[in-house]
């Protein structure tokens, strides 16, 4: 019976050739389009869960209250605040990372760039917290290690010509920071956005060598001990680190978040121009759904006389709405499936320029739930589409059908 | 002639109500969509750029190099000076210079605290100047005199009572860096969130409170003398800079624009977001016109006999195309106009709600003459050139065949 169904539904399209070429081209399009998006969308929610899940579900970050992101020199915090969180029951380990701005140049002819120095530790397990919340592993060359002071490690991106620099930076090489003579020792591996494959990183030890002592941390990151729950352990921090600055509740100068709150935070306006974009490309499936509506009423129109005979053999109300209603699902159907395979070329096309322009975080995932509710979601915008059309056919007096001409 | 047309293409349509309307349904969608979209994007452009409007095209900001991260002059190695400004002064086609100090700093109030902008008003004459510059107003209270102690003039954002809990008012007393301020004024709204979000003081205070050399600058601003060129002017001002700070050329570690120039960098990356939505949206107008297309396909083969008859009494094959070619173009502006009016209506109703619910200025309807005759004229092309194939068709068409069939 249902075989049967789909038989007369693709039968009765291919007679009409034009007319349901066009009406797939405009379901493939608005179901291509939104594939895309949500393609996209999805990526960065798998990016978003994997970072913050295999890096960052035990670790809490701790900084300065900044205006716009820049905080203020003197309320950085110290080598006191990090050894304070260190005592918190239920922190494991807890390291402190300088941020500072630093002129770069690979000779004394280019002119600078003013980029981020970063100043981390050489200490073992607090070097992982934060090579673990950065993201980066060591692509060539060496680790920093202690009494390192004019060596230093550079993004990815130094690696590569006309990027940041003309000439690339090769491994052995020295380059200037803040007109300092350094040895590049290594390199880090891509973190996916050019903002931090642009950093230099130094050892606490090179930072104040360049710019003095005493430098204080913009963020301190700890890892919690297994089994505590971050939430509960930053609320704690927060308070226990209050009271430990002397400060009066309202008028911190600090705050505390898991790395997770974090990571979400940065993404979340990402999220919504996605879910903005994915709505607006809802409407061209809409009008798809009204183009369906529209051959389909042509498509009862053409058949009246099909239908008077169907009925006068005995054809009940029920099976000329399924019919048609099976034909406007196959045409969603159709539509839905090249929708996808165009939308699946478009989405690696445009994941490989967008990784090509340095920003390789933003990759799309074609999980099957995708495929599956892409496909669900055309067939039954089609034979949504074409309920009306279907019922004003099963409708029809057969007699009065019959007389149609 | 070109009525008689007119009137056969309606009553073509007339004939097939339902299937015209879903047509038009298809093309006025897809209009609605780009055009609100259009209207709420000039809006936020025009917000944008009315921040830029605060300072005159015929000034010129000067600044170190840093790595733009926060406000002017903030992430710089080596900062202007006062003898550098006093060298820009003397430049040939420069009226007079303002310099200015700007930090971030913590401020107290109603027990709160937070991290605000405090920028310096310079003392004596350029005080006065750069008042007029940024064309300073106070809603409430008075304007800050230059050189004035412990009294500053705040940015509109501080009126409301979200930052501190209750409005900052003039005559409230404000903890600057733990040190009491009386407030003058507040500022008329600049619709910039930086300039709104800033505290203004005196100079010489500033220095003291945040410890910053009594030589350094930030920001340098130059007016040009009225019909001097402005390019011209920037190209010694450069020169001037960099024999002062003794930097060759092609290798400047300073700036020197208008704020129309920086206005181009932040507009052509809103350029590009913008046009990508609009891209989104307008694939909704596609696939109205695959809908226009499909409709004009069915038209043609129904009025096959009706082309046959037409031929036979002598219409020529431009007469048929004509014929059908208004007919489509008819359903585009049809669509076009009922779409503009619905579009124009959804960006002033997501305006007005965005506005009373977020009570963000950035969210604003900007409906130009040039959009609504724009969009008008590119749904009646849309039309056209969808119907382009069906009309060929039908213009083609053997007199003998087409009446047999």
């Amino acid at each position: 019976m249902n075989s049967d169904l789909i038989i007369h539904s693709v039968k009765s399209l291919f007679t009409r050739k034009t007319r349901s070429f066009l009406t797939v081209l405009s379901i493939l399009i608005g179901i291509m389009a939104i594939f895309t998006l949500i393609s996209f969308g999805l990526g960065l929610s798998k990016y978003v869960t994997e970072i913050s899940t295999e890096m960052g579900v035990d670790k809490l970050v701790i900084q300065p209250k900044s205006f716009g992101g820049i905080s203020i020199p003197e309320k950085q915090m110290s080598q006191d605040d990090v050894d304070f969180i260190a005592n918190v029951k239920g922190v494991r380990d807890v390291t402190g990372l300088m941020i500072q701005s630093a002129k770069i140049q690979p000779d004394e002819d280019t002119k600078p760039k003013y980029l981020f120095l970063m100043g981390f530790t050489t200490e073992k397990e607090e070097k992982e917290i934060f090579l673990e919340l950065m993201t980066v592993d060591l692509y060539s060359g060496r680790m920093l290690k202690k009494g390192d002071k004019l060596k230093v490690i550079l993004g990815y991106n130094y690696q590569l010509p006309n990027k940041i620099f003309e000439k690339s930076i090769r491994l052995g090489e020295k380059i200037l920071v803040n007109d300092v003579q350094v040895e590049v020792v290594g390199f880090f591996e891509s973190v996916g956005n050019p903002q931090d494959d642009s950093n230099i990183y130094m050892t606490y030890e090179g930072v104040e060598e360049l710019l003095g002592e005493e430098q204080g941390y913009e963020w301190i990151m700890a890892r919690v001990e297994p089994g505590e729950d971050p939430k509960a352990l930053s609320e704690k921090v927060f308070e226990k680190l209050r009271k430990f600055k002397d400060q009066e509740k309202g008028k911190e100068d600090f705050f505390v978040q898991t790395f997770q709150e974090q990571i979400e935070m940065f993404t979340n306006i990402m999220r919504v121009l996605n879910a903005v974009l994915v709505m607006i490309a809802l409407v061209s499936v809409f009008v798809s759904g009204i183009n369906i509506m529209n051959t389909m009423y042509t498509s009862v129109l053409e058949r009246t006389k099909d239908i008077g005979i169907m009925k006068a053999i005995g054809a009940k109300n029920s099976d000329i709405l399924i019919i048609f209603v099976a034909e406007a699902g196959v045409l969603g159907l159709i539509g839905g499936i090249a929708g996808i395979l165009v939308g699946y070329g478009i989405s690696s096309l445009a994941g490989f320029a967008v990784a090509q322009a340095g920003y390789s975080f933003l990759k799309p995932a074609f999980p099957l739930v995708l495929i599956i509710g892409s496909l669900l979601f055309a067939t039954i915008t089609g034979a949504g589409a074409g309920m009306a059309p279907a019922i004003q056919a099963s409708k029809q007096e057969a007699a009065e059908s019959l007389r149609y001409e | 002639m070109l009525s008689d047309y007119i009137v056969m293409a309606l009553r073509s349509l007339g004939r097939r109500k339902l299937r015209s309307w879903l047509t038009m349904i298809g093309i006025f969608i897809g209009i609605a969509a780009v055009v609100s979209l259009i209207s709420l994007g000039e809006g936020l452009s025009n917000v944008i750029e009315s921040q830029f409007d605060i300072i005159g095209a015929d000034v010129l900001t000067i600044t170190a190099t840093g790595n733009n991260y926060g406000p002017p002059g903030t992430g710089v190695t080596d900062p202007l000076t006062t003898s550098q400004l006093e060298a820009i002064e003397r430049v040939k086609g420069v009226e007079f210079t303002v310099g200015r100090i700007i930090e971030t700093g913590t401020v107290e109030f109603n027990n709160r605290v937070d991290i605000s902008i405090i920028a310096s008003l310079p003392e004596g004459e350029r005080g006065e100047h750069m008042i007029d510059l940024l064309n300073f107003e106070v809603d409430r209270g008075r304007l800050l005199n230059p050189g004035e102690r412990n009294k500053v003039m705040v940015g509109d954002n501080f009126a409301d009572s979200d930052k501190f809990g209750k409005p900052v008012q003039s005559g409230s007393r404000v903890y600057i860096e733990d040190q009491q301020f009386e407030v003058v004024g507040v500022l008329k709204k600049k619709g910039s969130f930086v300039v709104d979000n800033t505290i203004i003081m005196n100079d010489d205070q500033m220095r003291e409170i945040f410890e910053v050399d009594r030589e350094d600058l930030d920001a340098i601003a130059a007016q040009v003398k009225k019909g001097v060129s402005i390019s011209k002017t920037k190209e010694d001002i450069e020169r001037v800079l960099r024999k002062e700070r003794d930097v060759k050329l092609g290798q400047e570690d300073f700036g020197v624009e208008t704020a129309q120039a920086a206005l181009s960098t932040i507009n052509s990356t809103l350029f590009a977001v913008k046009l990508f939505v609009y891209l989104i949206a307008a694939i909704s107008l596609i696939v109205g016109g695959i809908g226009i297309t499909n409709t004009m396909y069915t038209s043609v083969l129904e009025r096959t006999k009706d082309i046959g008859i037409m031929k036979a009494i002598g219409a020529k094959n431009r007469t048929i195309f004509t014929l059908f070619f208004i007919e489509s173009g008819f359903l585009g502006a049809v669509g076009g106009i009922i779409g503009i009016v619905l579009g124009v209506s959804l960006a002033k109703g997501l305006a007005f709600v965005g506005q009373a619910t977020l009570g963000s200025g950035l969210i604003n309807a900007d409906v130009s003459i040039g959009l609504v005759v724009g969009s008008l004229f590119f749904s009646f092309i849309v039309g056209t050139i969808s119907g382009l194939v069906p009309a060929l068709k039908a213009a083609k068409l053997n007199p003998v065949d087409a009446l047999r069939s």
